[in-house]
């Protein structure tokens, strides 16, 4: 390996993948990339693997530095249950500060826990419990009564407290004896958001516990670098690229996996100039969310459920019969591959699915309201509708660039409704067709210009601009 | 001691700010700590506010003439969100024309109000009760 290159690995859950980059001047180019079958009951194995494969005459046993970046989603990647107080306020609040550190949210309650909520946190087994509720000076009771109720249960994790500042002692006394990391209030005066303290406190968690329980400190050790949560490393390239690239002020990437679908948008939450007042907070910039009934194989039976209207509208009530068929067939053996031009269709109705419910769960609505004033707009959530660049990524769609087979994105948006979704109006398709993200993903940190403009050179145009067919608002209202 | 918690906003689609502006000033001067919604504010986004923040009241303004519209069942849905003992006080011009003063108050007190005041109230007066009226409310919790 000649000096000015980097190594990046990413463990997944069924793939432990690799590639070596030449760092140039002001970019990487790929050089080669390798990949093996994730070993469950010992990581390192597989990192190992890997590396042999990209330099097989290099010792990895030798002292020395290696310029090394890895990014890990195996055994769950990082799995965080949320407890809130109010679902618009904190609790919401706490799912994004969640999601954009890279977790995967497992369960979430608002308000006070009960016995069957505890049962759910006991089963779901996340890594973190992440609690919160109450401006600064606000509600104490919900945070405190919480606490204890979760110092009486069999939850083992780490508690992340980022509720009411001065519930903390109350908060600390509760969970004497439990792992607890205290961090500023994820909203300190009302609908105002602090994520940034809880993001980091969920990264050192991460770092000092869950690595180690992952079987990765080993790598740590050798190699002096701590692994990111795969999804992380998409986000802070999402960021990089916002932040660094004139070209991409407004876009969206798409990863469509076999367990989850995560949505990544990198835009103005609301645009004053929209004529709409907002409801409830003005979201993040760069959002990130996750759906775990989403996915094109582990998750395929829930894709299929929550998919219901949209795939009875795309293959009628015969051809939905036959695609649940083949999701059944799909669960016997999750790493199947589509045989024949039929599965090849049901496969791409599936993801049209997953990604339809994706973007509509990331979007906001509006909605018209009439008033003396005469009519007026009202928003909740996301505004994406000056999208205009969307990337796929993810085993499946990389697949599809590769294949040259089209992909469903945004066809059948709801039709005139009281809400209307704020989707993209019209994008271009880009595709991760070498399926590099997460790789770059981890160089985003160190070199985020660098990892921005590399992303863009391994990203194919696919397709025509797509334009989705814009729902209008029921009554007749104005949009921009 | 610490500032006591309170939320404020004019409820509805009603957008004069006006009067918003002045009564978070003049509450904060007095020692409240305000949680002001501003203009265009719902029922659900009063309440809430309450809960996040702790507040023992929500201050209600009207100003365009439809304060009986909005207002109607705000008590009914803290109840229900388990708000059991807060104070509502509402203020502005709460009916549309020259309805006298007495029957105005009559019918918010009847929708569940604590208080209500028309638009040339003095708040000196209003703080003062507010102070007495969250008192008396944390005498009666202990
Ligand atoms: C400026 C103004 C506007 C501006 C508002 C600009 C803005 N960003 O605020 C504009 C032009 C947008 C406007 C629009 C309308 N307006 Co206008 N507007 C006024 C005006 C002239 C002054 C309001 C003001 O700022 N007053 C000064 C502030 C300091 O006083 P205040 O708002 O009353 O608030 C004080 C008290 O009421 C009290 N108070 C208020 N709330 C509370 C709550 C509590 C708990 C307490 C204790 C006290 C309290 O304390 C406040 C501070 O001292 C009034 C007439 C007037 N002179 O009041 C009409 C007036 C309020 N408007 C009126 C109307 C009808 C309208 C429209 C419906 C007209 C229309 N068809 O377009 C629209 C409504 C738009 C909407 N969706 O809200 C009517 C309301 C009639 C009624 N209630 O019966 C009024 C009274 C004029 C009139 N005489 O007809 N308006």
């Amino acid at each position: 390996m000649s000096e000015a290159a980097v190594i990046c690995v990413d463990i997944g859950s069924t793939w432990t993948k690799g590639a070596i980059f030449r760092h140039d001047e002001d970019r990487f180019s790929l050089v080669k990339r390798a990949s093996v079958t994730t070993t469950t009951d010992h990581l390192p194995d597989a990192f190992y693997g890997v590396l042999n494969q990209l330099e097989p005459k290099r010792d990895w046993s030798e002292e020395g530095r290696v310029p090394l970046y890895f990014s890990s989603s195996a055994k769950g990647g990082l799995r965080v249950a949320v407890v809130g107080l109010v679902p618009e306020m904190s609790l919401h609040i706490a799912r994004l500060a969640a999601f954009s550190a890279g977790a995967r949210v497992v369960a979430s309650f608002p308000y006070r826990l009960t016995r069957s909520s505890v049962a759910e946190i006991e089963r779901s087994q996340p890594d973190i419990l992440l609690l919160c509720g109450g401006t600064d000076g606000g509600n104490e009771r919900y945070v405190t009564e919480n606490a204890q109720v979760i110092a009486a249960s069999d939850f083992g994790g780490t508690i992340v407290y980022a509720g009411n500042n001065l519930a903390t002692d109350a908060v600390a006394d509760a969970l004497a004896n439990r792992k607890l990391v205290v961090c500023e209030n994820l909203m300190p005066e009302y609908g105002k958001l602090n994520t940034e303290p809880v993001r980091n406190a969920i990264r050192t968690v991460f770092l000092d516990s869950i690595v180690t329980g992952k079987g990765l400190s080993e790598i740590v050790a050798r190699f002096g670098v701590s692994p990111v949560p795969t999804p992380l490393a998409v986000f802070n390239l999402v960021q990089a690229m916002g932040e660094h690239l004139e070209d991409w002020q407004n876009f969206a990437v798409i990863d469509l996996g076999g367990a989850t679908t995560d949505f990544y948008s990198f835009s103005e939450a609301w645009f004053p100039e929209s004529d709409a007042i907002i409801k409830g907070i003005i979201e993040p910039k760069v959002k990130r969310t996750v759906e775990g009934d989403l996915g094109m194989r582990i998750s395929a039976e829930s894709a299929f459920i929550s998919g219901g209207d949209y795939l009875r509208t795309a293959l009628g009530d015969e051809g939905v019969l036959s695609l649940q068929d083949y999701v059944h067939r799909l669960l016997q053996n999750p790493a199947h591959l589509p045989t024949d031009p039929k599965e090849i269709e049901f496969d791409r109705h599936l993801a049209g699915a997953c990604i339809h419910h994706a973007l509509l769960r990331h979007a906001g609505t509006v909605e018209e309201v009439f008033t003396t004033k005469g009519p007026v707009l009202v928003q909740a959530g996301k505004d994406l509708r000056r999208i205009d660049k969307i990337i796929g990524t993810g085993g499946y769609l990389a697949a599809c660039a590769r294949n040259q087979q089209s992909v469903l994105i945004g066809d059948q948006m709801p039709e005139a409704a009281e809400k209307v979704p704020l989707v993209p109006q019209s994008f271009s398709y880009f595709a991760d067709r070498d399926y590099l993200l997460p790789f770059i993903g981890c160089l985003a940190k160190d070199f985020p210009k660098q990892a921005a403009l590399t992303a863009v050179d391994y990203l194919v145009q696919s397709g025509d601009q797509v334009q989705i067919p814009s729902p209008t608002l029921c009554k007749g209202g104005h949009f921009l | 001691m610490r500032p006591k918690n309170i939320v404020l906003g004019v409820i509805g689609f009603d957008c004069h700010s006006v009067g918003n502006k002045i009564l978070e000033t003049f509450f904060t001067e007095a020692g409240f700590k305000v949680h002001n919604l501003g203009v265009m504010v719902s029922q659900e986004e009063f309440i809430n506010a309450a809960i996040e923040t702790n507040s023992k009241a929500i201050m209600v303004s009207s100003l365009y003439g439809h304060g009986e519209i909005d207002c109607a069942g705000l008590r009914e849905r803290c109840i229900e969100k388990g708000l059991d003992d807060i104070l509502l006080y509402v203020g502005g011009n709460l009916v549309v024309g020259k309805t006298p003063f007495a029957q105005v108050e009559e019918k918010f007190l009847k929708m569940g109000y604590d208080r209500v005041f028309g638009p040339d109230c003095s708040l000196e007066h209003v703080a003062e009760l507010l102070h007495q009226d969250l008192l008396s409310r944390e005498e009666k919790e202990d």
